[in-house]
């Protein structure tokens, strides 16, 4: 028998006690953990968000404000390729918005026109077959006409107004495919009788049903989503493009890639972003941060006192025992290492039991810290994108109707909401070794003290009490 | 030779300075067994901590085998009471979670004993002072009054030490029991040829040994024998 085995067996002398002392510190350290994997795990949100997410910025010509008024010129490929060139822009999407009516489609518009859409086809504002066919309106026959937005990122389509993209058959076309394919939105596809293969008219041309899809928004429902080049062929609008999106490689990078997006194509286009917006949603994100990585050390001071205060106790209840130890020849080193053993089992002991609990713990409390902490900025958050995403239907030439459009900007702001939520505290090995380190840094700290005074103790003392 | 000179041991109380051991000469042999009586108070468990090494004295010597151990820094005195001086106890402070025979071989352990020899000779300790095999393996809580004081008398003895240092060893034992351990006492300082000093108030056992000093008041008031 050694010191480290007399240590290990001292700790289970008292089974209640050290089965008590283990629960309690265990629970400390499960907390610190917990807290651990929590401050992780939001960390690489944080990043990822900054990263993925509100990192837009929108581009649309000066003046434009879609088929609702406003003018100006479309952008040019010229501009759009300047703009990737500018540092920290990641990639940009592209998208020309048109409209189909009767005179150049065979497909029939899903909406109903109703008194806004008939109100906006009466005051010449732009809708309908009013301004494009040049007669007076006819607003008792009117049907709004088919949006139809050419894009060259048909992998990042969502809709603006609130809808998520989905596919529910066929499959997405290519970015720079120049085919005469489409997407259609379920309703248009339904009161069309269109499925994956069939095929309808636009611009003269027989466009083939690539993909139906859904997004839960009955503007969104009620579009064609084309290749760009195929839109802008068939419009004769080549080069045009009325609505682009930059992606920046960082939210921290938004403001100044957006300036120097402003300075590179001065007054021709309007530039926006969703900063203040995003980062106002982060920003709970970073509370949560702080407050994880505050419990970490409350809790992991917390176990050190829990040891302190048991070693102190131990120690003090066994000062006869010390004193014998010394009196038969025990060195102090070989006593205070005893004592370092016994504290250092019962925090590996209480690692185990914190390290088993932080692996079912950690997700749940993540996701309460976060549900809980982010309940408010989301709901501020969506009200705020649902309100931007109509903003960007004017801008980027969606129809009076209202509703959304298919930009990549809708896309990203529109699920801020949810991502901020879907965070995992993941469970790695890491962690196994951080709840070790952290028992024998408790170990070492809490028993410091009663190191101390096993230090203090004098063999004599042991004869006085006799 | 165990050879104590003008040995004084004073203590600051509440202001005052108490000298719990005044002046203290002795000199006793080898293989002695000698006992110290006095009243609560005396000085005896002080004088017995200086003699251990447990503690300082404000001034004197004491030398065992010719060296003086007053001069001994605190780690040589770690060593020296490891492997010179066995101490038996009133109340007999085994520690209670290790077996009879574990007990025994803690001392070994502290002066550095071979592994492989510490259990023989805790064996051979424990049957000497008349405790089985099964009994060598009980914790000190299964183990009556008596069964432990000969445990702590085999503890004593472990590393073969010149002077065993027992302090009221027959305090809580009844008077069967207390004989049995004096004679086992008084029998293994021929047979080891160890020096044994007893501090005990029973004179009846003080009077059983070879020599015996009466303190009073912290001074040697004479010694019999």
């Amino acid at each position: 028998m050694n010191v480290i085995t007399r240590g290990v067996r001292n700790a289970f002398r008292n089974n209640i006690r050290t089965g008590s002392i283990v629960v309690i510190l265990g629970l400390s350290i499960a907390l610190a953990l917990s807290m651990l994997l929590a401050h992780q795990a939001v960390g690489k949100k944080i990043d990822n968000v900054k990263g993925t997410v509100g990192n837009t910025i929108s581009i649309s010509p000066a003046g434009f404000r879609g088929f609702n008024g406003g003018g100006g010129n479309p952008l040019t490929q010229t501009q759009i390729d300047s703009v990737s060139k500018i540092n920290h822009v990641s990639s940009v999407s592209e998208s020309l918005s048109d409209r189909l009516t009767s005179s150049n489609t065979n497909l029939v518009s899903s909406i109903d026109a109703g008194a806004l859409g008939r109100r906006f086809a009466s005051n010449g504002s732009g809708s309908g077959t009013v301004s494009i066919g040049g007669n007076a309106p006819d607003l008792a026959n009117f049907t709004p006409p088919v949006t139809v937005v050419g894009t060259n990122d048909p992998t990042n389509l969502d809709s603006a107004g609130g809808g998520t993209f989905t596919l529910k058959s066929g499959q997405i076309f290519d970015g720079a495919s120049t085919a005469n394919v489409a997407l259609v939105g379920s309703t248009l596809a339904t009161k069309n009788s269109l499925v994956v293969g069939s095929t309808f008219t636009a611009y003269g041309a027989t466009i083939k049903v690539a993909g139906i899809y859904g997004t839960g928004n009955t503007f969104g429902d009620s579009q064609l989503i084309m290749p760009l080049a195929t839109v802008q062929t068939l419009s004769s609008q080549p080069g045009d493009i009325t609505s682009a999106t930059a992606k920046v490689d960082s939210i921290d990078n938004l403001a100044s890639t957006t300036t120097a997006i402003k300075n590179s194509l001065g007054s021709s286009a309007d530039v926006t972003n969703d900063q203040t917006t995003t980062q106002d949603t982060i920003s709970s994100l970073q509370n949560i941060k702080s407050i994880s990585l505050y419990s970490v050390i409350g809790a992991v001071v917390a176990g050190a006192v829990i040891i302190f205060l048991t070693m102190l106790m131990i120690v003090r209840e066994r000062r006869r025992e010390i004193g014998v130890l010394k009196a038969i020849g025990a060195s102090n080193l070989k006593v205070i290492g005893q004592f370092m053993t016994e504290a250092v089992t019962l925090t590996v002991l209480a690692a185990i039991i914190g390290i088993l609990i932080a692996i079912v713990a950690a997700d749940p409390i993540t996701k309460t810290l976060v549900n809980n902490s982010t309940s408010n900025s989301t709901t501020t958050s969506v009200t705020l994108f649902g309100a931007g995403a109509g903003a960007s239907v004017s801008v980027s030439g969606g129809p009076a109707a209202g509703g959304g459009n298919f930009v990549a900007r809708g896309r990203g702001l529109g699920r801020v909401g949810s991502s901020l939520t879907n965070i995992h505290a993941a469970v790695g090995f890491s962690i196994v070794i951080y709840g070790l380190l952290a028992a024998l840094g408790i170990a070492i700290v809490g028993s410091s003290i009663a190191s101390w005074t096993i230090a203090k103790v004098r063999p004599a003392e042991v004869m006085r009490s006799e | 030779m165990l050879k104590v000179e003008k040995l004084t041991k004073s203590f600051s109380s509440g202001g005052n300075t108490v000298t719990a051991v005044d002046n203290i000469s002795l000199e006793v042999d080898d293989g002695k067994f000698v006992s110290i009586i006095g009243r609560s108070g005396s000085g005896k468990s002080t004088l017995l901590s200086l003699l251990g090494t447990l503690d300082k004295p404000s001034s004197g010597t004491i030398e065992l085998g010719g060296q003086d151990v007053t001069k001994l820094r605190d780690h040589a005195l770690i060593k020296y009471r490891a492997s010179s001086i066995g101490f038996v106890f009133q109340s007999y402070n085994l520690v209670p979670n290790l077996s009879a025979i574990e007990n025994v071989m803690l001392p070994m352990e502290f002066a550095g004993m071979a592994k492989s020899e510490r259990r023989p000779r805790a064996e051979q300790l424990l049957e000497q002072v008349g405790l089985d095999e099964t009994k060598q393996q009980r914790r000190p809580g299964r183990l009556s009054g008596g069964e432990q004081q000969r445990v702590a008398i085999a503890r004593a003895l472990a590393n073969k030490p010149k002077l065993i240092l027992a302090d009221e060893p027959t305090g809580n034992l009844d008077s069967q029991n207390g004989k049995m351990i004096f004679d086992l006492l008084h029998q293994l300082s021929k047979k080891e040829n160890t020096t044994i000093i007893v501090v005990t108030h029973d004179s009846t056992i003080a009077g059983k040994t070879e020599k015996t000093y009466e303190l009073l008041d912290g001074k040697l008031k004479g010694k019999s024998k």
